[in-house]
């Protein structure tokens, strides 16, 4: 077993693997940009080194090295699908925590993985590879006919995406999609295929060992997307019977061993409810952000057996040992303004009060007076809740969104409440278009609701301005009563009765 | 003691053991149970209220029941009507960097044209002619920081 990883990300997700290799025993390296100074990761971390990004390949590696770390783990995003990362990480005598290098590069490239699923029979979306010129796509858009998906062959995340509804758009998006892909990922490649307009996003979870052993933990229902980015995930997914369950998750480990697979992977499917058809999208080689629904539906901690595995363990589990115990569903919160476009949020967090509860688990990377840059994803946590049934995983989520508080940023906290106690969402209706849609008809979140604020808010805030230590004080943990005016008859402060608890 | 809070104002007075709060034609009585970092228990007309309430400025962050609003407090006097805002200023809609600037002062742009493009976590937006004009001054160049609500270009 290794002594000691280096963790190769920052934010929650580096906390995330910092627990499970502390739980395993094993010491923790933290790399910290000038931006994250005072992070939680770097904090949490036995030691930190900083760098000036952490997408320097290799200055990661030389970290690892001079902190005698024996494995680097990638997290998501970053270098975690760099094929050629994950290959110096071998060549400098340290393993890399994840899948193999020629499993990442096989699958890294949107437009080579396609080509490669169609040869091992996987199911995939109508579509062309390889298109160079602005005619060469108006020819085959035109072929499979609008709206059409035009996306970075290197992509991910949403970056370098466009949906194109008409020829008119074709050009702009292409370029648009072309400029973001050099940015995001350093090429600029290009797909073209049939856009999907109320298709549900489903994947399968896949887990191997280098041993030969490779299962699927059942899917995860990501349908509920802005921007192409997902924010609630959920499991199991409400659309499938046990019979498509069983098809798919064939399908996916059927993917992940045209590419002799190890590792946490995720299969990425397009599903369609009408006909319960399913295409193969993509697959991540890495371990993704909505990991934590399927740890809490299968009981397994996916980041401890990445690393078990990855120091040459065997998974245990057979496919028929594996089951799904309840329902798990998981919010992401970003700091992020749902009216005003979802566009991001930045400032200090004047509070960031966490929920806790039975079923319910927060993986975070702040904490109250951290500061939110424009540098890094506006993502601040996740929350995912565990219950009996989907009913009621959707009451503790609600419940416990409700509980959370955070100041200092707008977030989409309230929106996600919104989505929940959706009837569309009880139903299971949540296509990836869903948010878009009903955003635009304003029957989801409507947009005057700011203008009316409340009395009690209006009495919280003038009280809390009567006294100016509360305002002084907010967002720090430590109540700091000094600078009271005991003779102001507004103070709140002044009835010693108000600090009893 | 009258606090205005964007176009709304409450008027609140001690009476003692607690407040009375007006606002409009209502008016409820608020009692304080607990207070402290950051967060007020309160009765109101007898209803127990858990806000959470952060400042920063002029800002004002209240969270109940689960639901924050923004506020911003206004202070004394406030002047009415103000300064004329000038119509062709195009400001920054989110934080970020400023990735490409494709037009220059003087230039004519069309409606719908992209004048500047912004970047924050990766992420694109452009920022487009809201009508026909000339470019009558450029505020930021490529590479530039801006903050949000931030001028960047102003359009005659």
């Amino acid at each position: 077993m290794f002594k000691k990883i280096l963790i190769a990300n920052r934010g929650e997700i580096a906390v995330r693997v910092m627990r499970a290799c502390k739980e395993l025993g094993i010491k923790t390296v933290a790399v910290y940009s000038d931006a994250d100074q005072d992070s939680q990761h770097k904090q949490f971390a036995d030691e930190a080194i900083q760098i000036e990004s952490y997408l320097h390949a290799d200055v990661l590696i030389q970290a690892a090295l001079s902190s005698k770390a024996d494995a680097i783990h990638p997290g998501y995003g970053f270098l975690s699908e760099n094929a050629s990362f994950a290959s110096a990480v071998d060549s400098a005598k340290l393993t890399f925590i994840g899948p193999s290098a020629d499993s990442i590069r096989a699958m890294g490239d949107k437009a080579e993985s396609k080509i490669l699923m169609k040869k091992a029979g996987v199911p995939t979306v109508p579509g062309y590879e390889g298109l160079e010129s602005e005619d060469e796509f108006r020819k085959a858009a035109k072929e499979i006919d609008y709206p059409v998906l035009i996306k970075a062959s290197a992509g991910g995340g949403g970056k370098g995406m466009r949906i194109v509804e008409e020829e008119t758009g074709l050009v702009e998006a292409i370029q648009g999609a072309r400029r973001e892909a050099l940015n995001s990922f350093g090429d600029e490649h290009l797909l073209i295929e049939k856009y999907l307009a109320d298709a549900h996003h489903i994947e399968f979870q896949i887990f191997g060992d280098t041993h030969g052993h490779i299962v699927h933990l059942f899917e995860r229902e990501c349908s509920v997307q802005r921007r192409h980015q997902k924010i609630i995930e959920e499991t199991p997914s409400p659309l499938l019977t046990p019979e498509i369950r069983t098809r798919m998750g064939e399908a996916a480990v059927e993917a992940a061993k045209a590419v002799g697979y190890y590792n946490a992977g995720t299969v990425e499917f397009i599903f369609n409810p009408t006909d319960s058809s399913f295409y193969f999208l993509e697959m991540n080689t890495r371990l993704q952000v909505e990991h934590p629904v399927t740890e809490l539906a299968t009981g397994l901690d996916l980041v401890q057996w990445q690393i078990r595995v990855a120091a040459g363990g065997h998974f245990p589990y057979q496919q028929d040992h594996l089951s799904q115990r309840g329902h798990a569903i998981e919010c992401r919160i970003y700091a992020e303004d749902p009216a005003n476009g979802f566009l991001p949020s930045t400032g200090k967090l004047l509070q960031f009060i966490e929920p806790h509860g039975p079923g319910i688990r927060v993986d975070s990377g702040f904490r109250a007076g951290d500061t939110v840059t424009h540098f890094y994803d506006p993502m601040l946590a996740k929350l995912i809740v565990h219950a009996e049934n989907r009913e009621t995983a959707i009451q503790k989520m609600e419940a416990a969104l409700r509980d959370f508080v955070v100041h200092g940023v707008t977030t989409n906290i309230d929106f996600l409440q919104d989505v929940l106690s959706h009837p569309d969402f009880a139903e299971g209706k949540v296509s990836t278009r869903w948010v878009e849609k009903n955003m635009g008809s304003g029957s989801l979140f409507p947009k005057d609701r700011p203008q009316a604020v409340g009395f009690h808010t209006l009495i919280a805030a003038s009280l809390a301005d009567l006294s100016t230590p509360f305002g002084h004080t907010a967002g720090n943990r430590q109540a700091n009563t000094d600078g009271r005016n005991e003779s102001d008859p507004y103070n709140p402060w002044k009835n010693p009765g108000s600090f009893r608890n | 003691m009258k606090l205005t809070y964007g176009h709304s104002t409450l008027d609140l007075t001690p009476t003692g053991k607690s407040y009375r709060a007006a606002m409009d034609d209502k008016i409820v009585d608020v009692e304080i149970i607990r207070a402290g970092n950051g967060q007020l228990d309160l009765l109101i007309d007898g209803e127990r209220v858990t806000a959470y309430v952060s400042s920063d400025k002029a800002k004002r962050w209240v969270t109940i029941n689960g639901r924050t609003t923004l506020l911003t407090k206004s202070s004394g006097a406030r002047r009415s009507g103000g300064k004329n805002e000038h119509s062709g200023e195009l400001t920054a809609p989110m934080p970020g960097q400023v990735r490409a600037v494709n037009v220059s002062e003087g230039d004519a742009v069309t409606k719908g044209q992209t004048l500047i493009v912004l970047e924050a976590m990766k992420m694109e937006m452009k920022i487009q002619a809201p009508n026909d004009g000339v470019v009558k001054k450029m505020f930021v160049k490529q590479g530039q920081t801006v903050e949000r609500e931030q001028i960047l270009i102003d359009i005659l």
